[in-house]
């Protein structure tokens, strides 16, 4: 079986769906990283969102779309670092490296 | 490896930023295309610039509906042609809600 | 070939042409997140199993 997954959220009602199958493969012994932009920055604001950044191996976010949410790039979410305040790198990083690939 | 990817917009709130994934994917040595499958607003002369840096990178943003072809230069495709170009993609990206 | 469709909503008519086409002569599979609960485990295998997934609305 495939070991790694990554999933690149661009719809904010989908955080349910991104929270279960994130748990379902980590629970197989999944890699997964999760990379969040345009309005899908604003899941960040969820109150499952530091669960989610615990579960994932890497969660990253376009900080240039979490700024035109209106948010502040300083205020890093629960769980998460600085540096994965990124680019759309990140979402070529899960192209070129992941398994398998999901949309949300 | 580069890979061949699309995004697909039917949400016209969602076309400029999702083209903005794509011109990301082009710079990280992809193929990008993208294809707007509804109407859309007039892009500005910055997110005309993001599209010709698309081709540059010989990427390509279609659209089915022709006034975006009209007003936003983006090339005319059928749904038909659409799904034929889909099979050869690497990566297909329904890109935010629809 | 493997392809998995997702379907985020109830597809229409354009999505139904496209995943036609994409799917002509090829094996395909289907997972609706839309229908009541979901079974994320499920959808993982089946993800793993197949050799392209997409995502529609």
């Amino acid at each position: 079986m495939a070991k790694s997954l990554g999933i690149f959220v661009t719809n904010p009602g989908n955080m349910q769906h991104v929270l279960g199958i994130t748990k379902a493969a980590k629970a197989k012994g999944s890699q997964v990283k999760i990379f969040f932009t345009w309005e899908g920055t604003r899941l960040a604001k969820d109150p499952s969102f530091p669960q989610l950044a615990e579960m994932a191996d890497d969660v990253a976010i376009c900080a240039d779309s979490y700024k035109k949410m209106g948010f502040d790039v300083n205020d890093v979410p629960a769980g998460m670092t600085p540096d994965k305040m990124a680019t759309q790198a990140q979402h070529g990083a899960i192209i070129e490296d992941y398994d398998r690939y999901l949309t949300l | 490896m580069s890979k061949k990817v699309c995004f697909l917009y039917a949400n016209p709130d969602y076309v400029v930023d999702g083209m903005r994934s794509a011109l990301g994917l082009a710079v990280e040595n992809n193929y990008a295309y993208g294809a707007v499958l509804v109407d859309m607003p007039k892009l500005s002369e910055h997110d005309q610039e993001n599209l010709d840096w698309i081709r540059d990178m010989e990427g390509e943003v279609y659209s089915t509906v022709p006034a975006n072809c009209e007003k936003n230069g983006l090339a005319p495709i059928t749904l038909e042609e659409l799904g034929e170009q889909l099979r050869e993609m690497d990566v297909i990206i329904p890109f935010g809600p629809r | 070939m493997k392809i998995l469709n997702v379907y985020r909503s109830e597809p229409n008519a354009d999505i139904k042409k496209l995943v036609e086409i994409v799917t002509e002569g090829r094996e395909a599979g289907e997972f609706k997140l839309y229908s009541g609960d979901v079974d994320y485990d499920k959808l993982v295998d089946m993800v793993y199993d197949a050799d392209k997934t997409i995502c529609w609305w």
